[in-house]
């Protein structure tokens, strides 16, 4: 109950003139960035990283926290008007979504997509509220043996569920992440690590040029190489929701928020997952399952309720471990380092407000979400009308901008280029971005852990394995890892088959 | 289980070479033991072992490679990999050549400009695709110029 009246009296202090004027203009340009195909939650927090870079911390905290809710929910238009995912995050809401617009009522499913996605994304915030504070907490008893396995353990879950069909490939990009961040000085004995002499690889590379060229100039060259798209004209029907309609869908909005954040939560999933495992248990629980995938309005509000869910779902380990719990996720960690916050267990030593202060801004961003939604729905339609020629070659200028702008090195738009290359490459053999970001962001603490621990232990790995918490974590490192592992799943499905 | 099986063949060669090569420069690494620094914090340790883990991966993706059936009907046109190339040789002619020769804003114009000219040169009116083309250029380079340097204060290249 304290938690909730400290979150309530948080919304009230965000509410000043300047920062609602800020929430309301990075939401738009976060719905605007989603409803892009080619522009993602990830590019949009990392260039606005650069922009914001000289305002104080809250403001610019604020603006990207209203940009990466504005984008994961934007992404639902394209989705439904074009049956092209805006981010990642809306693929499972283009199934229903589409099959709802073909039918003339695109209207109605962009209005139930705003209403989910507004609920979803307070159901996340408030669990934000709760939760977070206990789980810093918690986080104070990990020492350097827990965070080597959290980090080894965020690579591998990441690895398993962003690439369901092929974990092998989700793990290939996880350990290849984490090798590209051992990459120049190292934080023990400042010796630099495969850097043959360049003083530019001795700086390591970038976390914002690389995430700037995997998710930026590697989706323009993605967007360039597929047919272009078609555009829209416009849709007839209404967009305000009837009440009876979400009322009727309670326990599915309250079902996929839960689920939402819980896959949030985990490291390095993120919002994709968190709709899918939404919509898939809508479906479970549907009375007319056969209608999902062909316009279940069900389907479209637990897909968005979901992954708006999981965006205060992966600000919660950004803020207790340190752990991104996505990939937009993973360049607001670093926004936040960048602007001298020290997310992490000591947080709520630290600075004990802004656990409150966070969620404060994910509901003014969820209110933004809400009130343009539904009201800009028609003249937000312009804004799918702009072809990719004319908009591709801006997001490059942007993206060497962005890359340069944070430390002024030209090395860096090499590193963007370099990575956006690497990036397209995996792609086209499916391969998931997302562990490869954790990968990048967490090589560091694997490495410093891990030498660490073994100093510690005197070179044995028995602690590693034997403290409590520790123990836990590597048991679901295996257990996800032999789940992943072809005969293992095939041994599952059969024993599935049998018993079925 | 996989669908790109002549792509993964080839990446599993690359990855465990790569692999290997990690190992090896990982073990090469100065243990600092002449600074009294305790050998399991050698700086070559964690690189070394994800070296071995990348290795192991590479194998087990080759493993797999040699025996999956040759890759299904492609997709992609050729059409395709050709707007690819365009795309990749203009950010690249922009990013490396463009960039530091000339100013921001002139470098910036040229690459718009040549970008949309490029895929939009056969649509008619001509007259009409190369005045919005060189509009578009000149508006972007202005902008992010006087947006980027005098409202958020940031540096250009």
């Amino acid at each position: 109950m304290d938690a909730l009246i400290s979150l309530a009296t948080a919304i009230g202090q965000v509410a000043t003139p300047v920062s609602l004027f800020n929430v309301a203009w990075a939401t738009l340009l976060g719905m605007c960035v989603g409803m892009m195909p080619g522009l993602t939650a990830t590019l949009g927090i990392a260039l606005l990283t650069t922009l914001t870079f000289r305002m104080g911390a809250g403001d610019a905290i604020l603006i990207l926290i209203c940009m990466y809710v504005g984008a994961i929910y934007g992404g639902s238009r394209t989705a439904i008007l074009l049956n092209i995912p805006g981010t990642p995050a809306n693929a499972a809401s283009a199934l229903d979504g589409f099959p709802l617009a073909r039918a003339g009522r695109a209207g109605e499913a962009m209005g139930l997509a705003t209403v989910g996605s507004f609920f979803g994304s307070i159901i996340g915030l408030i669990l934000l509220a709760l939760i977070a504070p206990q789980l810093a907490e918690f986080g104070l008893k990990f020492q350097s043996y827990e965070f080597f396995w959290l980090a080894v353990f965020g690579v591998v879950i990441s690895g398993r569920l962003t690439a369901m069909d092929d974990p092998l490939k989700g793990w290939i990009a996880g350990f290849l992440g984490l090798f590209l961040a051992q990459v120049g000085q190292e934080g023990i004995h400042a010796h630099q690590r495969f850097s043959y002499g360049s003083v530019d690889l001795a700086g390591g590379f970038g976390l914002l040029p690389a995430l700037v060229g995997a998710f930026g100039f590697a989706e323009i060259l993605c967007v360039m190489k597929q047919p272009a798209y078609r555009t829209v004209r416009d849709m007839g029907d209404r967009v305000l929701p009837r009440l009876r309609d979400v009322i009727n869908r309670w326990w599915t909005i309250l079902r996929s928020g839960l689920l939402g954040t819980v896959m949030g939560i985990v490291p390095g999933v993120g919002e994709d997952m968190g709709a899918w495992v939404s919509y898939a248990a809508a479906r479970r629980a549907s009375r007319e399952p056969g209608a999902f995938g062909k316009g279940a309005t069900e389907g479209l509000i637990a897909a968005e309720a979901g992954n708006n869910a999981a965006v205060p779902g992966a600000i919660i380990p950004v803020l207790t471990l340190a752990v991104p719990g996505s990939a937009p996720a993973a360049v607001l960690l670093a926004a936040m380092f960048i602007h001298g916050v020290r997310p992490g267990p000591l947080i709520m030593i630290e600075n004990p407000d802004f656990i409150m202060q966070v969620a404060a801004m994910l509901f003014w961003a969820s209110v933004a979400i809400l009130v343009f939604g539904l009201a800009l729905t028609r003249p937000m339609l312009f804004v799918l009308r702009v072809r990719r020629e004319h908009l591709m070659p801006i997001v490059f200028v942007l993206c060497v901008v962005g890359a340069f702008a944070i430390a002024s090195r030209v090395f860096d738009v090499w590193v963007m280029l370099g990575f956006g290359i690497l990036g397209f490459a995996l792609r086209q053999m499916n391969y998931p971005m997302a562990p490869l970001v954790l990968g990048i962001v967490l090589g560091d603490i694997l490495d410093k852990n891990f030498r660490r621990g073994m100093v510690l232990s005197d070179g044995s790995f028995e602690p590693f394995v034997t403290r409590p918490i520790s123990a836990v974590l590597a048991a679901l490192t295996i257990v996800t890892i032999l789940l992943g592992l072809g005969p293992v799943r095939r041994a599952i499905s059969e024993f599935r088959r049998r018993r079925d | 289980m996989t669908r790109t099986p002549r792509a993964d063949f080839w990446f599993s060669i690359l990855l465990t070479a790569f692999g290997a090569a990690v190992t090896f420069e990982s073990w090469r690494m100065p243990r600092l033991e002449n600074l009294g620094i305790d050998p399991m914090s050698a700086p070559g340790l964690t690189p070394g072992l994800l070296g071995v883990v990348l290795t192991g991966l590479g194998l087990a993706l080759f493993a797999r490679g040699v025996r999956a059936e040759p890759d299904p009907e492609p997709v992609e046109t050729e059409a395709g990999w050709g707007r690819f190339a365009v795309t990749l040789a203009l950010c690249l002619g922009y990013a490396l050549v463009l960039l530091g020769r000339l100013p921001f804003w002139a470098a910036t114009a040229i690459f718009v400009a040549a970008f949309v000219l490029a895929f939009t040169w056969r649509e008619r009116p001509a007259w009409r695709t190369g005045l919005v083309g060189v509009a578009l250029a000149l508006v972007v380079a202005m902008t992010v110029t006087l947006l980027f340097e005098r409202v958020f204060l940031v540096r250009l290249p």
